[in-house]
């Protein structure tokens, strides 16, 4: 891949404050946003002054991501001189060479090259390191001027006709920098397990500070101090995300496989608008989502360039292909209501046609066993309980940004497949009418652990418990759960709000509301498994993880069912 | 005991003793010999058809001894039937490992157009194509069949060195009960030990096919589910009884599984056409459950627009799938012009709609998952293993055939040789 590209930098003044209504859970509370008075760690402060000396530096870490047998994409961003900042235009255009070695002290290299970045791409590079050996662990490292980056590793993708015993995934979502501490990331890295780390989208909030945080404290204010609207402020809060400590040692460990869900670019976004993103006082939302774009092309270790598709698919062997989708560039606008007859509009997209086929051609590979998606929203059909009180009800639609049904057994979001039904019914269908199994739906963005059967038949599910899928939910590393809207301990009246819904929604196996954390994925030819870690508390920067629950599917089941252990 | 023996034709019938002192008649190629004191590989391999089976339904309640069978053997999750989902085509894609199109038999009815008339593909001379049956026993092995339904006792005729003609066969599925058929396979072993045996269970199949509880609560599918896996727990009883266990390797699959419809959830292409006579007078439809196949009998100039205009007609239909040309199925000409296949929940029923009442059908798509097991008591036998390669029906003659060290056919196996499920290939 090659890196030059005709970025643009834009170093406009902040934008005025948006408007931003269903997430004001603090001004709800009655209480005010403020900067929580954490100890900083190190690599945690919004804007790290630049040593004095001008050699090069790597403050943002290295990354690889999308794996292929034969090629994986590697990324870093060098500072040139003090104050080449991220998103200020500034410093010269360098080289920078990149080495792949089998072996940590790179005594003998396997593959290398050099690359040329400028301010036109925020000084990021990115490389699509081809020609490697299928299901091979390399070490990579980048060098400017002297200067040596961290060295990190990754691994490609195994043959397309390798038999796969196992692939183990790291699952995470919804990383919200104002609401706490990256543990999780810390806690993932340590692993020596991972095969690949999947990110469901929610990697950078757009939030100003005091918008979106912990409850009603700013554990960390985001840089810059302001909605991101334009691409220096895209650019500055990647950058920002980028110099966590953890968040780098987890991209050091693995390659990543990533999708954006809204908060890239701004809440709710659909193909037109967002429900953050005021047209006018902010910009046209087309120029700004081409901003995020940009930003996420330039800073992530994704095989994705502007005007091109994030839409994507991997494969890893005969065990599993995975399809990684993007629900926001390509959707109808969200309906207002969950009673609004445009609901069932026969076509209602949230994929867009080019995708909507492409994701039907994935699941229908039956050279593969597990068709895994990366779905940024959930698939699984929810119906909003009519026991739960008023408190949690309100507290849910808070949770998922929409009001509160005015009946239940409606769907209780509609920025998820719920409110595109027609295309979802599709996507089952053709799973049932192809007679595709083991298909496994990874989704994020909800900020709740989950783990449903996907019934083709919500009247016979009762009865025979016929399923053609299941779906896999991580919960937020940090961001906002129910416990927190309703200002509530953690697993106390969240537990009402829970039970309802699995009565509600009998196919619904796993919930919980409450937890921030991650996910681990394991898949074998004889099932797939998922543990979720939770941690103690996530606005501690030492916070513990702790295993919470397993869910497996057997292998040709289409059925979560509770697994007796954690993954070994 | 000794066999009673009667000529007839160029086949000997020989009358056998089975369990409950039942009789079960064999017949074998005038010439072939009993396997007493005959030079022989000690290999033994079975392949059982559980006829319908889906591989969800292999577990340890329902079927506990074909989950025994699975967890000590090597179990391939992503194995499928191939088009058309249908008994005869994936019986014979499993012994001869070649496409219908090499093969000629892409569906269990087809429109003959020589004798202008829709019938099973039950004749020996339906199956063009040299199965491992008849290449084995060119090699000195013996051979044997046992299937249950009266059509594949007809289109593999007379190819195996032993054979049994099922009976009793009940009338309407004319097939026998799986316990007469176990009863048979168990006797032909005792008898006559042939290196290979391929065995088809119909009991599954059958009932499913009438299993009126099938869209909801497939209630009467599943007591056969149990019976057969009973039948087959006998099987591999009597074979460690007998001191067999340790030259045996088990194959053990389906041809297809199985699915449910409503009764008011069919397709008549026939219906369909009915507003077109222009269209319904040119075409032959030969239905076969889940598929229909069409076959345009109008004049060649008209063929194409014609083909291109019912395609579009049926394709409309809420239950209709997909409507594809034969060839991209590697079905070849006794498949016709346009191979329509069904959703999950809906049936074919042509000429009329009352052609076809019955719940289960298969066929579609939807009935390609299937249960593919390699077990065994034979050393070779990779235990506990499960993979994800993609087994097909037409990998069992490629694996038979690599397990006795045969040759692939002229032109090559279209299938693989599932050689993953052993340590390493028998000594010879």
């Amino acid at each position: 891949m090659a890196v030059t590209h005709d970025g643009q930098c834009v170093t406009e003044p902040s934008a005025p404050f948006p408007r931003r209504t269903a997430l004001q859970l603090a001004a709800a509370a009655g209480a005010g946003a403020a900067v929580a008075a954490v100890p900083s760690r190190a690599g945690a402060a919004p804007a790290r002054k630049p040593p004095a000396s001008a050699v090069p530096r790597f403050l943002h870490g290295v990354a690889s991501g999308d794996p292929l047998p034969d090629a994986v994409v590697l990324w870093t961003r060098v500072t040139p001189r003090p104050g080449d900042d991220p998103g200020s235009g500034l410093g010269p255009v360098v080289d920078v060479i990149w080495e792949m070695s089998a072996d940590r002290q790179f005594r003998r290299i396997a593959r290398s090259g050099t690359v040329r970045t400028g301010p036109d791409r925020d000084h990021t590079v990115k490389v699509d390191a081809t020609r490697l050996a299928p299901g091979t662990w390399y070490f990579y490292r980048f060098r400017c001027q002297g200067v040596t980056s961290p060295v990190a590793r990754t691994r490609t993708a195994p043959a397309l006709d390798a038999t796969v015993a196992r692939l183990r995934m790291a699952v995470v979502s919804c990383a919200n920098w104002q609401a706490g501490w990256f543990t999780a990331y810390r806690h993932l890295a340590k692993r020596q397990d991972l095969d690949v780390v999947l990110h469901l989208g929610d990697y950078v909030y757009e939030y100003a500070p005091g918008e979106y945080q912990a409850r009603d404290v700013v554990v960390r204010p985001h840089d810059p101090p302001r909605e991101m609207t334009v691409l220096a402020d895209y650019r500055r809060r990647h950058a920002q995300y980028k110099t966590d400590p953890d968040l780098q040692a987890l991209h050091a460990v693995a390659p990543w496989v990533v999708t954006w869900d809204d908060h890239e670019s701004a809440n709710d976004a659909w193909a037109e608008g967002a429900e953050n993103h005021t047209p006018g006082i902010e910009g046209e939302w087309r120029q700004r989502r081409s901003f995020a774009q940009q930003a996420y092309a330039e800073w992530m270790p994704v095989r994705y360039e502007v005007g091109g598709q994030l839409y994507r698919r991997l494969q890893f062997g005969r065990l599993a292909n995975l399809s990684m989708l993007d629900l926001r560039t390509y959707r109808d606008e969200q309906v207002g209501s969950p009673v609004d007859p445009a609901l069932g509009a026969p076509d209602r997209t949230i994929t867009g046609p080019e995708q909507f086929d492409f994701l039907l051609d994935g699941l229908a590979d039956d050279q593969v066993q597990w068709k895994l998606v990366g779905n940024p929203v959930m698939i699984t059909p929810v119906r909003f309980p009519n026991a739960l009180d008023t408190r949690l009800a309100a507290g849910v639609g808070a949770l998922v940004d929409a009001p509160v049904p005015p009946v239940g057994g409606v769907p209780y979001n509609v920025d998820q497949w719920d409110g595109y039904p027609v295309e979802r019914a599709k996507v089952l269908g053709h799973l049932r009418d192809r007679g595709i199994r083991d298909t496994v739906f990874l989704t994020g963005d909800i900020h709740s652990g989950w783990a449903c059967d996907l019934p083709i038949d919500g009247l016979t599910y009762p009865v025979n418990g016929n399923s053609v899928g299941v779906e896999l939910v991580c919960t937020s590393v940090t961001s906002d759960n129910l416990d927190d809207i309703t200002n509530s301990p953690p697993r106390t009246t969240s537990l009402a709000a829970e039970t309802a819904f699995k009565a509600n929604n009998p196919h619904i196996k796993y919930l919980d509301f409450d937890s921030h954390g991650f996910s681990v994925l394991e898949v074998t030819p004889s099932g797939a498994q998922m543990d979720w870690y939770v941690l103690t508390d996530r606005t501690d920067p030492n916070a513990a993880a702790i295993h919470s629950v397993s869910y497996r599917v057997p292998a040709g089941t289409q059925k979560v069912q509770p697994a007796p252990r954690k993954l070994a | 005991m000794n066999p009673r023996t009667t000529v007839f034709d160029r086949r000997r019938f020989l009358q056998v003793g089975a369990a409950g002192g039942a009789a079960v008649v064999l017949s074998t190629a005038v010439g072939a010999q009993p396997a007493l004191g005959a030079k022989r590989s000690d290999l033994r391999v079975y392949v059982l058809v559980a006829d319908g089976a889906n591989p969800a339904e292999v577990e340890p309640l329902l079927m506990p001894r074909l989950a025994t069978l699975r967890r000590e053997g090597t179990w391939f999750g992503n194995a499928r039937s191939l088009p058309v989902m249908e008994t005869i085509p994936n019986h014979v894609m499993m012994m001869t490992g070649v496409r219908p199109d090499r093969s000629g038999v892409p569906a269990n009815s087809v429109f003959d157009r020589r004798e202008n008339v829709v019938r099973d593909l039950d004749r020996p001379g339906d199956l063009r194509f040299p199965t491992v049956i008849e290449r084995l026993n060119a090699t000195g092995a013996t051979t044997g069949t046992v299937l249950s339904k009266e059509y594949l006792f007809g289109i593999f005729g007379t190819r195996a060195t032993y054979r049994w003609e099922p009976e009793p066969v009940l009338p309407v599925t004319g097939h026998a009960p799986d316990a007469f058929t176990m009863d048979a396979a168990i006797a032909m072993v005792d008898e006559f030990d042939p290196n290979l045996v391929f065995v088809n269970l119909g009991d599954i199949d059958r009932v499913g096919h009438s299993d009126l509880t099938g869209p909801v609560l497939q209630a009467a599918r599943k007591a056969a589910l149990a019976s057969s896996d009973l039948q087959i727990g006998r099987f591999v009883d009597h074979l460690k009884a007998t001191g067999r266990w340790k030259r045996s390797i088990v194959v053990v699959l389906a041809d297809h599984s199985m699915d449910w419809s409503l009764v008011t959830n069919f397709v008549s292409v026939a219906q369909i056409l009915s507003a077109r006579p222009d269209l319904r007078d040119n075409v032959q439809i030969a239905q076969n459950g889940g598929a229909d196949l069409l076959y345009w009998t109008g004049g060649t100039d008209r063929r194409d627009a014609a083909l291109e205009e019912i395609r579009r007609l049926v394709l409309a239909h809420p239950g209709v799938l997909s409507v594809q040309r034969p060839d991209q199925l590697r079905l070849g000409a006794e498949a016709g012009d346009l191979v329509c296949f069904a959703r999950a929940g809906w049936r074919f029923s042509d000429t009329t709609p009352v052609s076809n009442p019955i719940p289960g059908n298969h066929g579609h798509p939807a009935t390609e998952p299937i249960p593919f097991l390699v077990s065994g008591g034979h050393p070779v036998v990779r235990r506990g293993v499960v993979g994800s390669e993609p087994a097909r029906t037409l990998d069992v003659a490629p694996t038979v055939g690599a397990l006795f060290g045969l040759g692939a056919p002229r032109g090559g196996y279209d299938g693989t040789a599932r050689t993953s499920a052993f340590t390493r290939l028998p000594a010879r």
